[in-house]
């Protein structure tokens, strides 16, 4: 008998459900009143980082090429009969899917006949179809893919900066991997990521909108086929607390210089991780705040511009706070921070700026509620950093100016700090 | 929902959108004139001042520090183009005063700020206070060069000024470099002065409950004005080329990019977009298929159908090597839809995946703005069903007779430098 959890934002009133299925699969339902739309999510908590891994049945650990996550992701749209496109294409339906750092996910967002959609999103994740020749045929693609992200000065400037920031932990590589790392995929060892990820114990379905949690009930125990848990370990390289190098720059054929300040933090996992984030997240928006003396100065000596602005990247064994924007001088950027948070580590934070920006953030979070597809990812991240979906909001009236003093003084070291700039290189036409 | 469109003055509308699923009230001040290369840069400055300070909230950082301070409320500004006309606004949004910690008044607090940037702002001598001008103009110089940062827009807007060329929509709505930069605090105020005399506007106001304090602010400011506005032709369609055009850059990327662009006097607007969803908009769409994915010649291949300039586009991200072989295949696609080869798969997927997207209009605050917005522009204010309804009734024959008023107009590509291939 399966258990329906009811859970509720003490600050908004807002309810969502959460059931453990016996299939071993967690399950996110927000029944949105007055909205017409449909968000699914069914993800698995398998991404570019996972590349070392065994289960209960292996005595080694696997190893595998990088990029071999996102390859997957691209395969599972391809069943036996006919691709999924085609399927969600009788629907109407827009399907999708995205590979990130530490998950896969497939989607599909729609306004009518959802629950057609939903057989169609647990059939095709649940039955994998990969052949020499469907893979071989893939890598022309992501081979494409993998040029046009090399093109992007955004994707460069955040993984030149990731490799100056990390010795060992995959999150340096691409996402999507490398020509040459993708070509040592082959079909059995699709199956074999595919086996030990897309276990129902390590996957979430979250779904938000106009929908009717027992008619979702109902769908999943139809199709979801139960899996015994295969105690997935997944391993990481030891990673030295220090940074790699500094500095890393690069020229590309673009108009602005652009920068990314990252600071390396201690990385950590479950609530203690979301109240690390969210302390860093208010560290972040008190240092990038528009209204700071640093800002204005900034802003008037013409160093940034309103593009300037910070965000906070964590996962499993790594975390770290990233200031980014276009500038002509980034190393000026990187000082004035670093003055700042010598300051803030000495003198702390005004309480009416913490107040302020606390209660900015708090209005973020109630805006998020706001959209049928933020509460379905909400559901899902929450999920997969095994914390509640509503567990921000309470966390965020919790901290203390004292969480952020400590934060900025422990985790925001002048010798962890790396800056990755691309520079525009004025290149002829 | 409740949707009620008024007239708050000539050639000023307000719209009030009431859903009470929403937690947030927004605002949405948008203002049309022509495209015109002379004041596009002074336009968008004029209008961009209007949110870097006001007359009470000298600079930025106080600004700022007063959107914080009622829970992260937010203000911007925004230009862009549609066909021939230049779009300038002001949006606004704010959490709904329920959601207050210590029972503010957001809302009351938020109609003076958006009344004060738009109708106070901070103006000395007749110009902008020139600290936050300058940042304001800053940012628009930096928009400009970084154009050339995101390559498939780019490429996109390269396109544009090649198919437009002579007409306004060639010109991008900010203007170029060298016209931003000649442009004063004095010209911008007076530019967004000549915006609030002269421009077509429109105001949406989007929220759980209907406020008359709203409209009436608006209507009181704008009555106080010396109103001499005229229509705007939202709808220019543009002549095609005798020959097509082809433009080739070599760039320093590893991936190439090609855009055609195509011409058509058709005036079925509705089967134009199921003409374009079925070419190559969706995943099922024959460009997608056959293109990307039976021949694994691009990346991507999409394509866009322009209402406003009845011109549909194709893009695409190619590997150098393949470019004539896509162009071949994108075209005989096109060709197969003439001929009639179109299933009834295919026609019924492209009128599903519409429906879809017309369904889902009413979840967000902005996507309904932008919805009546854009079919005031039409000239026809449908709602999404009635819109729905409209694609429906398109047929094969519709589609194919769209297809066959179409003619290649011109070529845009972007070639990587021979040492990148």
């Amino acid at each position: 008998m399966m258990e329906k959890e009811l859970l509720t934002s003490k600050v908004t009133g807002d309810t969502c459900i959460h059931v453990k299925h016996h299939s071993g699969l967690d399950i996110y339902i927000c029944e949105m009143k007055g909205f017409s739309t449909v968000e699914a999510l069914f993800g698995t908590k398998y991404g570019s980082i996972n590349t070392m891994f065994k289960t209960l049945e292996d005595t080694e650990y696997t190893t595998v090429p990088e990029g071999i996550a996102h390859f997957l992701e691209h395969k599972l749209f391809e069943n036996e009969d006919c691709g999924v496109f085609e399927l969600y294409a009788k629907t109407g339906a827009s399907g999708n899917a995205f590979t990130s750092f530490d998950k896969t996910c497939y989607l599909f967002g729609c306004s009518k006949n959802y629950t057609d959609n939903l057989r169609i999103l647990l059939d095709f994740v649940q039955k994998p179809y990969f052949t020499d020749e469907n893979v071989n045929k893939e890598m022309g693609i992501i081979g494409q893919e993998i040029q046009m992200t090399n093109d992007n000065p955004e994707w460069r400037v955040f993984f030149n900066m990731l490799k100056c920031m990390y010795h060992a932990h995959p999150v340096r590589i691409d996402i999507a991997g490398t020509k040459e790392s993708i070509a040592k995929i082959d079909a059995p060892l699709l199956y074999k990521c595919y086996e030990t990820f897309y276990d129902l114990n390590n996957m979430v379905l979250s779904i938000a909108g106009n929908v009717n949690a027992d008619e979702i009930l109902s769908i999943c125990d139809e199709l979801l086929r139960p899996c015994s848990n295969k105690g997935l370990e997944t391993v990481f390289p030891d990673e030295p607390d220090e940074i790699v190098r500094s500095e890393i720059r690069e020229k590309q054929h673009i108009g602005t210089t652009i920068f990314h300040i990252g600071y390396k933090c201690v990385p950590c996992s479950g609530t203690e991780r979301l109240k690390k984030s969210m302390s860093a997240s208010l560290a972040a928006a008190i240092l990038s705040d528009a209204s700071t003396e640093m800002y204005v100065t900034l802003l008037e000596n013409e160093v940034i511009n309103s593009t300037f602005g910070a965000e906070v990247f964590c996962g499993d064994g790594y975390f770290s706070v990233i200031f980014s924007g276009e500038s002509d001088s980034p190393e000026k950027v990187r000082e004035a921070l670093q003055n700042e948070i010598e300051r803030i580590s000495r003198d702390g934070i005004d309480d009416k700026i913490f107040q302020r920006i606390k209660r900015s953030t708090y209005g973020l979070l109630i805006r998020e509620l706001n959209n049928v597809d933020a509460v379905a990812n909400l559901m899902l991240n929450s999920h997969m950093e095994e914390v509640a979906p509503y567990d921000a909001i309470d966390i965020i009236s919790s901290l203390t100016v004292d969480d952020i003093n400590d934060f900025i003084k422990n985790e925001m070291r002048s010798d962890k700090v790396v800056l990755s700039v691309i520079e525009k290189d004025g290149g002829s036409q | 929902m409740e949707y009620k469109r008024t007239e708050l003055g000539y050639n000023i509308g307000y719209t009030s959108i009431t859903d009470e699923k929403f937690k947030t009230c927004s605002v949405y001040v948008r203002f049309a004139t022509c495209l015109s290369p002379s004041e596009a840069a002074a336009n968008s400055l004029g209008i961009g001042a209007l949110s870097a300070s006001n007359s009470k909230l000298r600079s930025l950082a106080e600004l700022n520090e007063r959107l914080s301070s009622l829970y992260g409320s937010a203000l911007g500004t925004f230009t862009r183009k549609r066909g021939d006309i230049q779009i300038l606004g002001l949006s606004s949004s704010w959490i709904c005063g329920k959601y207050a910690l210590d029972n503010e008044d957001i809302e009351s607090e938020m109609i003076s700020l958006v009344r004060d940037c738009l109708f106070s702002p901070n103006v000395k001598n007749g110009e902008f206070d020139a600290t936050p001008f300058r940042i304001t103009k800053n940012d628009l110089l930096d928009r400009i060069d970084a154009e050339m940062n995101n390559k498939r827009s780019y490429a996109l807007d390269r396109a544009s000024e090649l198919a437009f060329s002579g007409e306004p929509a060639e010109y991008s709505c900010y203007g170029t470099r060298e016209s931003a930069e000649a442009v004063t605090a004095a010209d911008a105020y007076a530019a967004y002065l000549k915006l609030l005399s002269t421009a077509q506007v429109e105001i949406y106001y989007v929220a759980p409950e209907p406020n008359v304090k709203i409209a009436e602010m608006f209507r009181n400011e704008f009555s106080s004005l010396d109103r001499h506005s005229y229509k705007c032709n939202f709808r220019a369609i543009s002549p095609v080329k005798n020959e097509p055009l082809t433009v080739t850059e070599q760039m320093d990327v590893l991936q190439c990019k090609t855009v055609l662009t195509f011409k058509s006097d058709s005036d079925d607007i509705y089967a134009m977009r199921i003409l374009s969803a079925i070419l190559g908009e969706t995943p099922v769409s024959k460009l997608f298929v056959n293109v990307r994915e039976k021949l694994s010649l691009c990346y991507y291949c999409t394509c866009r159908y322009i209402s406003a300039k009845n011109t549909l586009t194709i893009d695409s991200g190619v590997e150098k090597e393949n470019i004539e072989t896509a162009e071949n295949e994108i075209l005989h696609q096109l060709d197969e839809i003439k001929e009639g080869k179109i299933t009834d798969d295919e026609l019924e997927s492209a009128i599903l995946a519409m429906d879809n997207a017309l369904a889902a209009i009413g979840d967000t605050p902005s996507s309904y703005s932008s919805w009546y917005f854009e079919r005031f522009c039409d000239g026809n204010i449908v709602d999404p069903e009635q819109q729905s309804a409209l694609y429906y009734a398109v047929t094969r024959e519709r589609v194919i007779a769209a297809a066959k008023t179409l003619k290649l107009d011109s070529r845009y590509y972007m070639l990587c430098k021979e040492d990148n291939t």
